[in-house]
């Protein structure tokens, strides 16, 4: 099965400039997904592997609703940006061995699927916004400004459902919504430093290129809470 | 005086200033100092937490709740600001969904105060048939420990039967993972069961306060999201 990822990871590397090969790639992970999840009998989200594969068709699919947005229609550096971004973390997936073992107890839960999908969904927002920015900061054409606000917008909707659902999942299963770890601080860090992004938008139009900028130090907080948290952190709430 | 002071904690910049020092405050909790899940910050309420631990250790989260408590006043006085300011002006829903959602925020912050003013926890290994005392004098019989063992040797499922009061009038109810047992504020929860050789239960009882008003800030945070989403959709 292993070789869908690979495949998709290919022709988002090397083909994604042109749309057709990114939807194409697209098709592939999720048939991958599919494939995996009916071998599991769940979403496959436990373990690096899953979680960096479900990431890499997180980032396809939410970046498809902006491949056809105007502005960005006749750009193919877009299509690219966001193709090279999923195809690096589906190769980031491969190394790693896929965990085929029951769930938890504690994991089989609906609102443990959502909490962790939904999460995923709005990395993956942060990131094309990310994108978005670096390519303002590039040529500042204002729709990409505009697109790379409704990405975070979105993206931090997303994240805010992820947490509620986190919440609730957490007093049905510790009995309490919020408990001191690392990843908890983190996930904190990141809603907070995006609702201080969508406020640092209503300073005007001089702070342009402050917001852009904070649109990528959001992705790298993204990244840290998602990957830095696991791997350099000790947490029980980690992959 | 208070004019200046009134439009000094208003302030957008002093938002965004208290967001981003409450950021880098919990950034660096998080590499120690009790933010670490070793340390016993999650074992009892927060506030008595801070007064045993030495200010070394938990400066940070002071400084966190002090930079809290303003960005509260500071949400509150804004969402006056912008109502004061655009009322009569445009549409009603966009003007009033970014403050529900500072509503939910308040209504979170409150709900954390909460839990860590009054929250509880224990925990405790129980015998199959063994009766755990409640302060109030009410009593809960843990029976019927039961677990299903997978194909690795792991338990993939496991339960408990919990009888609140005494006699044989109470009815019956199973707990198991994700599906706790509430008695008055407590919570009952099945952390994990021994089922050789004999039926012991690790139960964790919690009281947490907050959890209400967490939960209704969290519903009028997303009912304001959601409203100020449609209400940007195609813009």
């Amino acid at each position: 099965m292993k070789w869908l990822l690979i495949a998709a990871a290919a022709l988002y590397l090397f083909g994604s400039f042109r749309r057709p090969v990114f939807i194409a790639a697209l098709v592939l992970q999720l048939i991958y997904l599919g494939l995996r999840g009916a071998a599991l009998g769940r979403l496959p989200l436990i373990g690096p592997q899953d979680t960096l594969a479900f990431f890499s068709v997180s980032i396809g699919l939410m970046a498809v609703p902006f491949l056809y947005a105007r502005g960005l229609r006749a750009s193919s550096s877009f299509s690219w940006g966001t193709g090279c971004l999923a195809g690096l973390f589906a190769l980031l997936a491969l190394p790693f061995p896929t965990l085929n073992m029951p769930l938890p107890p504690v994991l089989n839960t609906y609102w443990f699927e959502l909490h962790v999908a939904l999460a995923f969904f709005a990395y993956a927002l942060f990131g094309v916004g990310a994108l978005l920015a670096g390519m303002f900061l590039c040529n500042r054409q204002k729709p990409l400004q505009d697109l790379q606000y409704k990405a975070a917008l979105v993206g931090y909707s997303f994240f805010s459902a992820s947490m509620v659902s986190g919440g609730i999942w957490g007093y049905y299963a510790w009995g309490t919504y919020w408990l001191w770890t690392p990843k908890e601080l983190w996930t904190s860090i990141l809603w907070l430093f995006y609702s201080l992004y969508l406020h640092l938008r209503l300073q005007g139009p001089r702070w342009e290129k402050v917001v852009a900028w904070a649109a990528i130090a959001g992705f790298v907080i993204t990244i840290f809470t998602y990957l830095g948290v696991s791997m350099l952190m000790k947490s029980s709430h980690s992959f | 005086m208070l004019v200046r002071l009134n439009s000094f904690l208003a302030s957008l910049g002093l938002g965004l200033w208290l967001m981003g020092g409450i950021v880098v405050l919990m950034a660096i909790g998080s590499f120690g100092g009790g933010g670490a899940e070793s340390s016993s910050i999650n074992d009892v309420a927060l506030l008595v937490w801070l007064r045993e631990v030495p200010i070394a250790y938990s400066w940070w989260l002071w400084l966190t709740i002090a930079l809290l408590a303003v960005l509260a006043i500071n949400t509150i006085l804004c969402s006056i600001a912008s109502l004061r300011s655009k009322y009569q002006r445009g549409n009603f829903l966009a003007l009033i969904a970014p403050q529900v959602m500072h509503a939910g925020f308040l209504f979170i912050v409150a709900g954390h105060l909460c839990s860590a003013w009054g929250s509880e926890k224990g925990v405790m290994t129980v015998r199959e048939g063994q009766a755990i005392g409640f302060p109030d004098g009410s009593t809960l019989t843990v029976d019927n420990i039961t677990g299903q063992l997978g194909d690795m040797g792991m338990l993939t499922a496991y339960q408990a039967e919990v009888r609140a009061g005494s006699g044989t009038g109470a009815s019956p109810t199973f707990i198991s993972p994700n599906h706790p047992f509430f008695l008055g504020d407590f919570g009952i929860y099945l952390k994990d069961v021994q089922l050789f050789p004999e039926r012991l239960a690790l139960v964790e009882i919690h009281r947490e306060p907050g959890a209400g008003l967490a939960l209704a800030g969290a519903l009028l945070f997303t009912m304001g999201n959601v409203v100020l989403m449609a209400l940007r959709r195609g813009r």
